[in-house]
């Protein structure tokens, strides 16, 4: 009897901590075509993540019409 | 960082079209496809609204899914790309997308149908960066610049923003705080899952 409560309880559990898991984003198909060259490979950032991450950061921040009225004004 | 994204803030977008012709120019798309496209509704109605559509670059992108021969893939920044060399134009993707962003030309008599075409997010394709190749196939690859996509550069009323999903909610949260309305994010429910409220993203709550 113990064994059958021990195994129910533990058969629930399972059944609550499913609920839990995270489904994965990414669709689990393979890609099949050619292998694409990173975005800052190339002569402008030779591979340099770092600061072709703060370009587009800063390019990003220049669409904040508020922020730049802002600085124009100091 | 964390994924490209498009926001168009339908408050301020004044249908110019600026967006279209941005990128048609940009990356010599071909008659008959659109990349970027502006709908409006309640055409010259009290609540009139337009927004720009193009692909939105979906977490979970429906394209990928129901793509035979596995053309797609996403780069790390959270892109939808597509290899158009393996590409056999059967248009599953057009049925599959929520926003009508593939695109296809017409290849012969009969429409027949030619490569799929959509939005880059001014990425480019499967091809060494910002070579004729892959300005032949893909249009200009403008992030491998430095650069965001044109459409988003081009708006005049800044109401399409791309960029880094985190940037662009803090730059939406200030719009929506100023002006007091127009919390709702056309398409990130649909493209991201979750909500489409500003108040649910993540950025928004620093």
């Amino acid at each position: 009897m113990r064994k059958l409560t021990a195994f129910a309880a533990a058969f629930a559990a399972a059944v609550v901590f499913t609920g839990c898991t995270e489904i994965a984003q990414e669709p689990g198909k393979s890609y099949a075509g050619k292998e694409d060259s990173k975005p800052y490979a190339g002569d402008e950032f030779k591979g340099d993540k770092g600061k072709w991450e703060a370009t587009l950061a800063q390019r990003s921040k220049g669409q904040d019409d508020y922020a730049r009225i802002v600085s124009e004004k100091k | 960082m964390a994924r490209m994204k498009f926001i168009c803030d339908a408050e301020r977008c004044i249908e110019c079209n600026g967006c279209v012709t941005a990128c048609k120019s940009e990356h010599e798309v071909p008659w008959g496809v659109n990349r970027r496209r502006l709908v409006t509704v309640n055409d010259g109605l009290p609540g009139e609204r337009s927004i720009s559509v193009a692909c939105m670059h979906c977490t979970d992108a429906p394209c990928m899914a129901v793509c035979p021969v596995d053309c797609f893939y996403k780069t790390e920044e959270g892109v939808v790309l597509h290899d158009k060399d393996l590409c056999i134009g059967c248009g599953y993707c057009f049925y599959a997308c929520p926003f009508g962003a593939p695109q296809f030309p017409q290849a012969g008599a009969f429409g027949l149908r030619g490569k799929m075409d959509k939005c880059t997010f001014c990425a480019g394709g499967p091809e060494e960066n910002n070579t004729a190749e892959e300005y032949r196939k893909y249009g200009r690859n403008r992030l491998a610049e430095g650069k965001l996509p044109a459409c988003a550069e081009m708006c005049s009323t800044k109401a399409l923003l791309a960029g880094d999903a985190d940037v662009l909610t803090r730059i939406y949260k200030t719009r929506v705080v100023t002006r007091g309305k127009g919390e709702e994010i056309w398409g990130w429910s649909m493209a991201y899952g979750g909500s489409g409220m500003l108040a649910d993203q993540p950025g928004a709550k620093a």
